[in-house]
């Protein structure tokens, strides 16, 4: 009560490190939303106290009135925390659509709730809708490049005959590709494809 | 778009440098240091993106017909690193303001800011507030009770939208200044004073040299 839960929820979300994060909590989540209720009410219940007593809302400062502000400042802490809570999550869920792309791997889909998909696939489709109206990719190219050709080592079994810029690849696993940089980052992000120095 | 055309005329280094100065790369270079380090977003500059567009539709044209040509390798690598680090810059330049987006949407609809948005930045803004509003509503606010179900405000007796993330402008910036700018007051009361040399490095708040900026005589590195 009184926000320790919630704070509780806040302290799950700020264990992880930047960019990753748990599993959505929805039994902790579920309730604070009734301990929320339950502060409503009693708040209701102090308010009409007050009303039936004949005191004015306003200027009345007695234990009642006092009660209530508590109950009211509660809440609004409880409802500040969830907010930051879902907030929070989003902005990762943000971030995720620059590093990863427009796909997640299992793992991490298993630890969004039904709520924040929806809110994945729509941003996601958001930020493509102003790429493709720009006619320019901005996911490519996070790093100053350095040379436009790099050396990469395929992790995965991606295929035979990928065909990339006019020239078909054959991406058998381990072998050693020199690409030109923008094709081969969209395989480095999805953790296809290894990028080799030196 | 390629610097070395200017060597080989035999101008002055002073020349040069004003004449570096003034080539697209260089201002595309400048606008996007600005960007990259300023807490807010900044004004966007429409025609230097085009311009930079087309001059990038030129050089891949180019590189198209020397690989037709089958010219010397390593003129057409440097070529291409030329554009390579041209489109960085451009796409840097783009994707930094996206995420300034991204970040303080709601802040950026209610005030001035709009305006430094171009078109499609602000179409982007808008769904941003629009699909974050419904998550929110779904997760949370649609649970709560009666009268703290904004997104705005803590509740409907706050008296201002006080739920809106704000980028913090108090943040120190390195900045230089082209030109000598002279005495210039650093906040309202008065009290500091600071001499605007020009070329010389300072570690400022970005607040007071705000209108500096956006009248371009300092740049933020």
């Amino acid at each position: 009560m009184y926000g320790r839960r919630a704070s509780q929820l806040l302290k799950e979300n700020s264990c992880n490190e930047t960019g990753q994060f748990t599993a959505f909590n929805a039994d902790m989540f579920g309730e604070v939303l009734k301990e929320c209720n339950t502060h409503h009410l009693e708040l209701q219940s102090l308010m009409r106290k007050i009303q039936e007593e004949g005191l004015d809302m306003q200027t009345t400062r007695n234990p009642d009135h006092f009660g209530a502000v508590i109950h009211h400042l509660s809440l609004m802490r409880n409802k500040r925390c969830l907010m930051a809570y879902v907030y929070n999550r989003a902005e990762v869920i943000q971030s995720l659509r620059w590093k990863v792309g427009p796909v997640l791997p299992q793992e991490i889909q298993g630890k969004l709730n039904q709520s924040e998909k929806e809110y994945f696939k729509n941003h996601s489709s958001a930020l493509e809708a102003y790429m493709s109206e720009l006619d320019l990719d901005l996911t490519v190219d996070m790093v100053p490049p350095k040379d436009p050709y790099i050396r990469i080592r395929v992790l995965d079994d991606i295929g035979d005959e990928v065909v990339l810029d006019d020239q078909s690849h054959n991406f058998v696993r381990h072998s050693i590709h020199l690409l030109k940089r923008t094709d081969a980052e969209q395989y480095i992000s999805q953790g296809l494809m290894e990028e080799l120095s030196g | 778009m390629a610097h070395g055309s200017e060597e080989g005329l035999g101008f002055s280094s002073e020349d040069y440098d004003s004449l570096i100065a003034t080539t697209d790369v260089e201002l595309l270079k400048r606008t996007w240091r600005n960007e990259k380090a300023s807490p807010e977003i900044l004004q966007f500059q429409a025609s230097l993106v085009q311009r930079s567009r087309e001059q990038i539709q030129l050089m891949e044209d180019t590189m198209e017909e020397f690989a037709k040509n089958g010219t010397d390798p390593l003129t057409v690598s440097l070529y291409q690193m030329d554009l390579d680090r041209a489109l960085f810059l451009l796409r840097s330049y783009l994707r930094t303001r996206l995420q300034k987006i991204e970040k303080y949407f709601i802040h950026i609809s209610k005030s001035e800011l709009w305006n430094r948005l171009s078109e499609q930045e602000q179409k982007f803004a808008k769904k941003c507030t629009d699909y974050m509003e419904k998550h929110l509503q779904k997760s949370v606010l649609s649970h709560l009770p009666y009268g703290y179900q904004s997104i705005l405000r803590q509740s409907i007796s706050s008296e201002e939208d006080d739920m809106v993330p704000e980028p913090q402008l108090d943040t120190f910036v390195f900045c230089k200044s082209k030109g000598s700018v002279g005495a210039f007051q650093l906040d309202d009361s008065g009290d500091e004073i600071v001499d605007l040399v020009a070329d010389d490095l300072y570690v400022l708040r970005y607040k007071s040299i705000k209108a500096l900026i956006e009248s371009e005589q300092i740049d933020l590195v």
